[in-house]
């Protein structure tokens, strides 16, 4: 019970401390559904077992004996999460839960085996990686969905959240690890707008902000939308740039001046045949007719 | 001598995008110990200038604006070469707090070279303004990079920006860990790729790892000289997997945006208020295609009428009080001299340098003028309104300034045709600029046309004006067309927003072009003044029979045509020197006593001759300072004797037709 406890705790101070901060005390309290005093009287405790530094003011942070037990409940926690859906054939939003009992059942024999039967597995259902037997983590570097921008691909890696409505909420849409979605547009209260296979999906803000991906290069412009000419843009108008077709030299000038595909152009000059004025990134740019012949855009409905 | 009191000398680049107040952070610090020069083998302008700080001395080097590090233009070029080659102690990024977003890709460019870096948040005032809290702190702390908080304009914190500067100095290199921008698994690989298709120091003085990303970037100057170094066998690979991979250099953008936007997330507390911004209302009138132009041709028409109604009258006055004045001074007071130095002092020398000194006064006036559009940001809008017309000659939006500065002399306007960034539109704009009829011109029509036309001078000075700027157009026309090869390359420029002039940079730049101007006229203008004071003077000390006499009455045959006796021919070719001294040189040509110069001309020349006469000045080959400008500016003999040879055909084949239409109209 004793080291249940403490290894709820290591395994809560980890994922807290891995995303850079210490864990405090109100964290914890949260976290873990205790109170307050309660985990002041426990970190003591493990401060005294020396498996963690801690100070009232700032938190507490993992000593490296207390970064190695944690990892060892991660291990188990995650593998035991891929037994239960890859081999026990359970859903992926009830794995957590039983997990979290199993992973303190510290037996090394039963560890290997695990991992032996589950070959060559090195994330977990919800594509966190798992660490190995010497403890060696591969780092994770992914951003959430909602730091991305439109008409970005990008392949969702992972979910931070183990709560089983959340997890269901993304598997009703079709999404998880491995899959690679392009963002169509991003709304006024976070929730975005994806194209996932050839669907369209609308994602709320609180999943966007669960999902995590990497960005993948564009290789085929996929997304099927019609696309017009920025030249061909009423003043007053937005559009969502799409790509760029002109010569190729110029191409590294408009990207640093702003004109990057899923950047928001707005016309604010366009007469007959003469050079356009736009807005992108907060600043005026003029250019030539053109140039603007050969930046195609997605028209934005007025909003 | 102990370590506090050694003498130590350290370089500091300052780098920054166009329009973010870098020249005025530049101007600050050195004041007018600055040096104005050009960076090897470019017509780009390269500023430097020393500051002084205790035992420190800061050797400060402005680099060209850009917006990023991937050569699409010479300053790109020499900004990165700068910082690659050179390695300055400490790189200062000079960033406008009021646009970080677009400011801050620069600085995910500049990271990735790893430099000792210092941020100057510039324009800290601006940002508040307009409603934005940016948090320095922040910013430095993400970054791990010093940021400094500054505005320049009003002198605030650049004391706080040197002692930095000196801090980050006394750091040793590399104590500082800068932290990279996370490109993904994908774009990794395809990097690693790259430099695995090049041998090891094949990219040298350049990074490998950089090398390798530009290349993917599509950076023409890296591509070219990597595929000059590798084996064919390799070219050809490395070649075929770039074009596999050209999504890369767009997707690198796009990380580089996402990153920027992260730093903007932490960075700017409060976005900017919503509100319609005093910029966009004043371009609405100012970029509108037909609001615009009138706009633009009541600030020219206001600063013509300032130049004329105040710099011309100041012209006159030093003509009259200083050398003419100083003219007689010399012929009558210095009796122990020999005849020949007098002449050479009041003939060669006042006549010939001194007059185009006293045009000094209005060339400040239009320095000025245009330093103060340019502070303003008005310079931008007056590119973008014009730009539709310049095109169809093959010029650029640019290239309506450098030709409004013509109109007060010429040579001004060929340097300034550095503004424009197509190589080809600055040529264009460099052959046609000699067309725009320069103060000396008007000088000389203003006075042969209300010598013979009287009432009517006002309405014929400005015939001919309009008469030179139609050649000039046709002459844009054609040489687009037949002459000038290459494509024409697009617009593409930022309108910054505007702000209020700062006096000190209108009054520092006015200075530079005021003094460069002074400095030419007394190098190369005094060189040729004297040529010609030779060759009116020799052998006989007599104009009438010296060789220049000579040269006159070989060309009379030709002057015959337009009615012009050998005088007037001498008189134009004396124009080559200063187009004012045509004046001068017929008064010393015809020079009588006790008659006016008036009652000489009109004895000389027919006002069909006089019509045709004002024809040809205005076409005529450009002066000698303009030939050496264009030499300088085009590097090659070839533009400025190609300018000569069209200039003298289309000068006299327009006076003739014009001096045979008047005979036979009449």
């Amino acid at each position: 019970m004793d080291s249940e406890r403490t290894e709820e705790y290591l395994e809560a101070i980890y994922k807290e401390q891995s995303k850079g901060d210490s864990a405090s005390t109100s964290f914890l309290a949260r976290d873990l559904g205790v109170s307050q005093p309660a985990v002041t009287d426990m970190l003591k405790n493990l401060e005294n077992k020396g498996l963690i530094d801690y100070q009232s003011s700032k938190g507490a942070k993992l000593t490296d004996i207390g970064v190695e037990r944690a990892l060892g409940v991660i291990r188990r926690h995650r593998l035991w999460e891929r037994f239960l859906t890859d081999v026990l054939g359970m859903k992926w939003d009830k794995v957590h839960e039983v997990a979290c009992k199993l992973e303190h059942l510290d037996v090394p024999e039963v560890e290997e085996r695990l991992a032996v039967i589950l070959g060559d597995t090195d994330t977990c259902p919800h594509g966190h990686s798992i660490p190995d037997q010497k403890g060696n983590i591969k780092e994770e570097k992914t951003l959430p969905l909602a730091s991305f921008q439109p008409l970005q691909r990008v392949n969702i890696l992972a979910i931070d959240e183990g709560d089983s409505e959340l997890l269901r909420g993304i598997e009703e849409k079709g999404l998880k690890p491995q899959v690679v979605v392009i963002i169509l547009k991003k709304n006024e209260d976070g929730s975005l707008e994806l194209e996932a296979g050839k669907k369209r999906i609308r994602l709320s803000a609180k999943l966007a902000a669960v999902l995590l991906a990497e960005p993948v290069a564009i290789h085929q412009p996929d997304v099927v939308k019609e696309t017009t000419p920025l030249s061909k843009l009423v003043a007053g108008h937005s559009g969502i740039l799409k790509e760029y077709t002109g010569e190729r030299s110029l191409l590294g000038r408009c990207l640093s001046l702003g004109f990057t595909p899923g950047s928001v152009v707005k016309m604010l000059e366009n007469f007959n045949n003469g050079p356009v004025l736009v807005k992108v990134h907060d600043t005026q740019i003029a250019l030539g007719r053109d140039l603007a012949d050969h930046i195609s855009v997605t028209r934005q409905e007025n909003e | 001598m102990s370590e506090q009191t050694k003498e130590k000398t350290i370089t500091v680049a300052l780098a920054g995008a166009p329009n973010v107040g870098k020249s005025t952070v530049f101007n600050l610090l050195t004041g007018l110990s600055q040096h104005v020069g050009n960076w090897p083998g470019k017509t780009v302008e390269q500023k430097t200038g020393v500051l002084r700080r205790g035992n420190l001395t800061m050797n400060i080097v402005d680099l060209p604006g850009t917006y990023s590090l991937t050569a699409n233009s010479a300053e790109e070029q020499i900004a990165r070469d700068f910082l690659i080659k050179e390695n300055p102690d400490v790189v200062v990024a000079v960033l406008n707090a009021a646009s970080l977003e677009r400011n801050l890709y620069l600085v995910a460019e500049l990271i990735e070279l790893s430099p000792r870096l210092v941020i100057a948040l510039n324009m800290m005032d601006v940002a508040q303004q307009q409603g934005m809290k940016i948090n320095a702190k922040a910013l430095a702390e993400e970054l791990n990079i010093p940021a400094i908080p500054i505005a320049a304009s009003k002198n605030q914190g650049l004391d706080e920006l040197l002692t930095t500067i000196e801090r980050e100095f006394s750091q040793p290199p590399g104590s500082r860990e800068l932290k990279h921008i996370e490109y993904g698994s994908e774009i990794k690989k395809t990097i690693d790729h790259v430099e695995q298709l090049m041998d090891d120091s094949i990219s040298a003085p350049y990074p490998k790892h950089w090398t390798a990303m530009k290349l993917l970037e599509g950076d023409a100057q890296i591509n070219k000289m990597i595929m000059e170094r590798v084996s064919t066998g390799q070219s050809t690979e490395l070649d075929a997997y770039l074009r596999e991979n050209e999504a890369a250099a767009v997707t690198i953008a796009i990380l580089r945006y996402t990153w920027v936007e992260k730093m903007m997330a932490v960075t700017q507390e409060k976005p900017p208020l919503g509100r319609v911004s005093l910029t966009e209302k004043i371009d609405r009138a100012a970029t509108h295609p037909i609001l615009g132009l009138f706009i633009l041709l009541m600030v020219l028409g206001l600063i013509f009428g300032l130049v004329y109604s105040i710099g011309i009258p100041i012209q006159k006055f030093l003509d009259v009080h200083l050398i003419q004045k100083g003219r007689t001074l010399v012929n009558t007071s210095l009796p122990g001299v020999p005849t020949w130095v007098r002449s050479l002092l009041a003939n060669g020398i006042l006549s010939g340098v001194g007059t185009v000194l006293t045009f000094v006064p209005i060339l400040v006036f239009f320095f000025a003028a245009w330093a103060f559009m340019e502070d303003v940001g008005y310079m931008a809008r007056a590119a973008f309104v014009t730009d539709r017309f310049m095109h169809l000659l093959g010029l650029h939006g640019k290239s309506v300034l450098p030709l409004a500065l013509g109109f007060g002399c010429n040579v001004p306007a060929i340097l300034g045709t550095r503004i424009i960034d197509s190589p080809r539109s600055r040529l264009m704009t460099i052959i046609v600029a000699p067309l725009v009829p320069c103060t000396g011109r008007m000088a000389v029509i203003t006075l042969i046309a209300t010598a013979f036309f009287g009432r009517a001078a006002i309405f014929v000075s400005i015939g001919i004006v309009i008469f030179s700027l139609i050649m000039l157009i046709i002459t844009g026309l054609i040489m687009n067309r037949f002459v000038v090869g290459g494509e024409d390359s697009a617009l593409l420029m930022e309108l910054p927003l505007y702000h209020l002039p700062n006096p000190r940079i209108i009054g520092l730049v006015t200075w530079q072009n005021t003094m460069a101007f002074i400095k030419r006229a007394g190098t190369i203008i005094l060189v040729v003044s004297l040529v010609i004071w030779v060759l009116a003077t020799v052998p006989h000390g007599d104009i009438n029979t010296s060789l220049l006499a000579h040269i006159g009455r070989l060309l009379e045959p030709v002057g015959r045509l337009m009615g012009f006796n050998w005088q007037v021919m001498v008189a134009l070719l004396s124009s080559f020197i200063a187009k004012e001294n045509t004046i001068a040189t017929l008064g010393t040509l015809i020079g009588g006593q006790g008659t006016s110069l008036t009652i000489q001309l009109k004895a000389l020349l027919t006002p069909a001759s006089a019509l045709a006469f004002l024809v040809v000045q205005v076409l005529f080959i450009p002066c000698i300072a303009t030939l050496v400008a264009i030499r300088h500016e085009t590097k090659t003999w070839r533009w400025p004797l190609f300018t000569v040879a069209y200039q003298l055909v289309l000068s006299f084949v327009m006076a003739i037709i014009v001096f045979k239409s008047y005979a036979y109209f009449k």
